[in-house]
């Protein structure tokens, strides 16, 4: 195996399995956003204003 | 019978400025590629808005004119209009401005959905390290191999960031490569989507994603900006205008700045690029055997991508539980021709189940790509500049 051949081996692997380390890590930001940070429903903000007056009474 | 003989004079030296004294074969040729262009962004509306500006640049970069009458209007020529335009694109600062766009008008929310997708845009991009194996085998050099490897990412701005910084002289043959097989997209991928899944597999129905919170959506690009920074700092011109164009888009607070980038901006800069690149195509530097060495690569490189895709699918669906099997179908999404190739998922997908709308779901591996190409684009500019 000549040297191009194993320098072109390498960048190539290097290439792939880096692209993959780097989606890996988004793949776990991701998780960890929707684990810590979950989609709540937004209410109206009549609803809102209704439950703020009756706590404050 | 002087006035006469000069007269003649003055009418041959004008006939020596015009371009019918100076057409070689390869203008004619070049001129004939540049009307096929325009004629398909026309007529079969394959990407007009690259098409016609890239099209209308061939022709004006193949106007025959006297080299030595030193008229400044050619693109090589230094100080003429085009060459002060085509800066943006030698140096790099198109690419840049245009990402900053597709990340004010791109939403993330089906990837941030449904995580898993991303590896899929990442598995696309054995497109772009088979094709840089390829040309190296093929002779080039490897700083030429890596500029020719990224046309396989299928994202025109990617291409052309990362000729103009490896293979300069390469430039016309990339991008004109990678914006014709983005255009062919919709020719290209149906017949290996279909020979690499069996029926069953195409009616596979997906889960409805997840809906995805504000706040995610704004801490998402923030993430991903301070990973590309720390992981692949040489991907952060592309990476972090794309992020910066999402923030700007996602927070809310910036709504005119996300509308100039994802429209003025943008469409000014696209103008721009596509009549420069298409200037950059004369005859004398484009019509080589190289060039057409670099077709035939750029098109392998697409064929490989999108086989990559679909078979990451198929192997990750052998581990997956059956209510989460991903319709292998979205796979060609992989490679970053948005939305077109998440299009042709959809609508393969609609040929075999009328009811399986694979859009949405397309669209998770699709915006996964362009992330994935800026950073194959970042890694091998990180070894190869």
């Amino acid at each position: 195996m000549t040297s191009t051949i194993q320098t072109t081996l390498f960048i190539a692997t290097i290439g792939i399995v880096g692209i993959f380390i780097f989606m890996s890590f988004f793949y776990l930001i991701i998780l960890a956003l929707d684990k810590y940070l979950p989609y709540q429903e937004e209410k109206p903000t009549e609803e809102f204003m209704e439950e703020i007056s009756e706590s404050e009474e | 019978m002087n006035t006469l003989l000069s007269l003649t004079d003055n009418l041959r030296t004008f006939w020596g400025y015009t371009g019918f004294a100076n057409a070689e074969i390869g203008h004619i040729v070049m001129i004939l590629i540049g009307l096929i262009f325009i004629y398909l962004a026309i007529t079969k509306e394959y990407e007009p808005l690259l098409l016609i500006p890239i099209g209308f640049g061939i022709l004006i970069g193949n106007i025959p004119f006297n080299e030595a009458a030193n008229l400044q209007v050619g693109i090589y020529e230094e100080g003429s209009v085009l060459n002060i335009l085509y800066q943006g694109v030698v140096k790099g600062w198109y690419p840049p401005l245009i990402f900053l766009g597709i990340g004010a008008m791109t939403d993330f929310s089906a990837l941030i959905a449904n995580p898993k997708l991303i590896l899929i845009g990442a598995a696309a991009q054995f497109g772009i390290f088979g094709a840089y194996i390829i040309a190296l085998q093929m002779g080039f050099a490897p700083n030429e191999a890596g500029a020719i490897g990224i046309i396989g990412g299928a994202d025109g701005p990617t291409a052309i960031f990362t000729t103009s910084k490896l293979a300069p002289h390469l430039l016309g043959a990339v991008a004109i490569s990678a914006y014709s097989y983005m255009a062919l997209v919709p020719v290209i991928q149906p017949p290996f989507m279909r020979m690499l899944t069996t029926k069953k597999e195409r009616v596979i129905k997906m889960k409805t994603p997840r809906v995805v919170s504000q706040t995610e959506k704004v801490l998402f690009p923030i993430m991903g900006l301070l990973l590309t920074a720390f992981l692949v700092p040489s991907g952060l011109p592309l990476l972090g205008m794309l992020f910066f164009g999402n923030l700007l888009k996602e927070s809310g607070v910036t709504r005119r700045l996300a509308e100039t980038a994802r429209g003025p901006l943008i469409d000014i800069v696209t103008i721009l690029l596509g009549l420069t690149v298409g200037a950059s195509t004369q005859a004398t530097t484009f019509l080589r055997i190289e060039s057409l060495k670099v077709f035939a690569i750029g098109a392998l490189s697409f064929v490989i991508a999108t086989c990559a895709g679909i078979l990451f699918v198929k192997l990750f669906n052998l581990i997956l539980p059956k209510e989460k099997k991903i319709n292998p179908l979205i796979g060609n999404s992989g490679v970053s021709a948005v939305p077109d190739s998440a299009r042709i998922s959809q609508i393969i997908g609609l040929e075999y189940e009328p009811s399986n709308y694979l859009l949405m779901h397309a669209m998770g591996p699709n915006v996964a790509g362009v992330i994935g190409s800026a950073v194959a684009a970042g890694i091998l500019l990180g070894f190869l500049y």
